[in-house]
């Protein structure tokens, strides 16, 4: 387990198995966002109410929802930085607040479009709506506060107190939908019944877009971490001989 | 299976029913928001890559200047 472990945090270990491991996340993530695709706009029926605005769901809630994984895993990166000190920990940590940033935003821009047509207006001040906006700010905060502290070390343990802290908002924009009376829907209830609202023909696509935003969430999260451990252990021999490997 | 689409038409498609612009800008949105994440991180790679070639390259030409300063002198 310890032997393990250490190798888990060496990020030269992780360079070389996230070689291994990025061509078939790359497919899995192609395959499952052409047929999740195709299946959202053209097969998935028209609501009997919303009409073609459903189509937007298929981006929205996997979207929305993969954001919140971001301060949870931000807030284990950060707690394993504090306690074992551990480069590799800081690094994810630090990778994944601007893709979370990203993630909260299509999410927030995404709902406002949805929203205009269905609840008449593009933005309320609804629960849903400002933990989310509240999220995103943190993000910006994480990110900013790294940036404004010049030793690393220090910018690691600050950050990695704000993201254990900031990690409180998540079960709040989880249960604000059941916690307040908001405008925002609460999560559907899957069922699998053809006719009933929430059937096989429309949560199944769902499923598919879920798990290709998950694949394309970790595909950039890696990309970006290893472009992170070039540039950290950018003198050890090992990156040199990268450096030098590659032609041009 | 090409009976289950739900449109009759391209054109009925490309209007989304009277939604047009909701569903096209949230899929474009999308796309632009995955091109980037995914097209970012490979320019900053290559930005690095040639950022420690000319490095090296410079201080090679610096090692090799010195080596020939030190021989003249002797």
């Amino acid at each position: 387990m310890w032997v393990w472990f250490s190798k888990l945090g060496s990020p030269k270990w992780f360079y070389e198995l996230s070689s291994k491991w990025l061509p078939w996340l790359y497919v899995l993530m192609a395959v499952l966002m052409s047929v999740g695709l195709v299946w959202a706009l053209l097969f998935v029926p028209q609501d009997y109410q919303q009409g073609d605005t459903i189509r937007i769901m298929y981006v929205h809630v996997p979207v929305a929802s993969i954001s919140l994984a971001c301060f949870p895993l931000m807030a284990i990166a950060g707690a394993i930085t504090l306690v074992w000190k551990m480069k590799l920990a800081d690094m994810v940590a630090k990778c994944a607040a601007p893709i979370g940033a990203w993630f909260t935003a299509v999410a927030l821009a995404t709902g406002a479009i949805w929203g205009e047509p269905i609840w008449g207006t593009w933005w309320v001040w609804d629960a849903r709506l400002t933990s989310m906006l509240i999220q995103f700010f943190l993000l910006i905060g994480v990110i900013a506060l790294r940036s404004a502290i010049e030793s690393p070390d220090s910018a690691a343990k600050a950050c990695a107190l704000l993201s254990i802290v900031g990690a409180i908002n998540v079960p709040i924009i989880k249960y604000s939908v059941e916690w307040w009376n908001t405008l925002h829907q609460p999560a559907s209830s899957f069922s699998m019944e053809q006719d009933s609202a929430f059937g096989p023909e429309i949560w199944v696509p769902l499923v598919i877009m879920f798990v290709a935003v998950y694949c394309f969430f970790v595909i950039s999260l890696i990309l970006s971490t290893r472009n992170e451990i070039l540039q950290r252990e950018r003198k050890s021999g090992w990156v040199v001989d990268i450096v030098n490997g590659v032609k041009g | 299976m090409f009976e289950n689409i739900a449109f009759s038409s391209v054109s009925e498609f490309l209007q989304m029913g009277k939604y047009a612009l909701h569903v096209w800008a949230v899929y474009g949105i999308f796309a632009v928001f995955i091109f980037v994440n995914l097209f970012l991180p490979r320019i900053q790679r290559k930005r690095f890559i040639a950022e420690q070639k000319s490095r090296a390259q410079r201080e090679a030409q610096i090692k090799s200047a010195r080596e020939r300063a030190s021989g003249e002198k002797v």
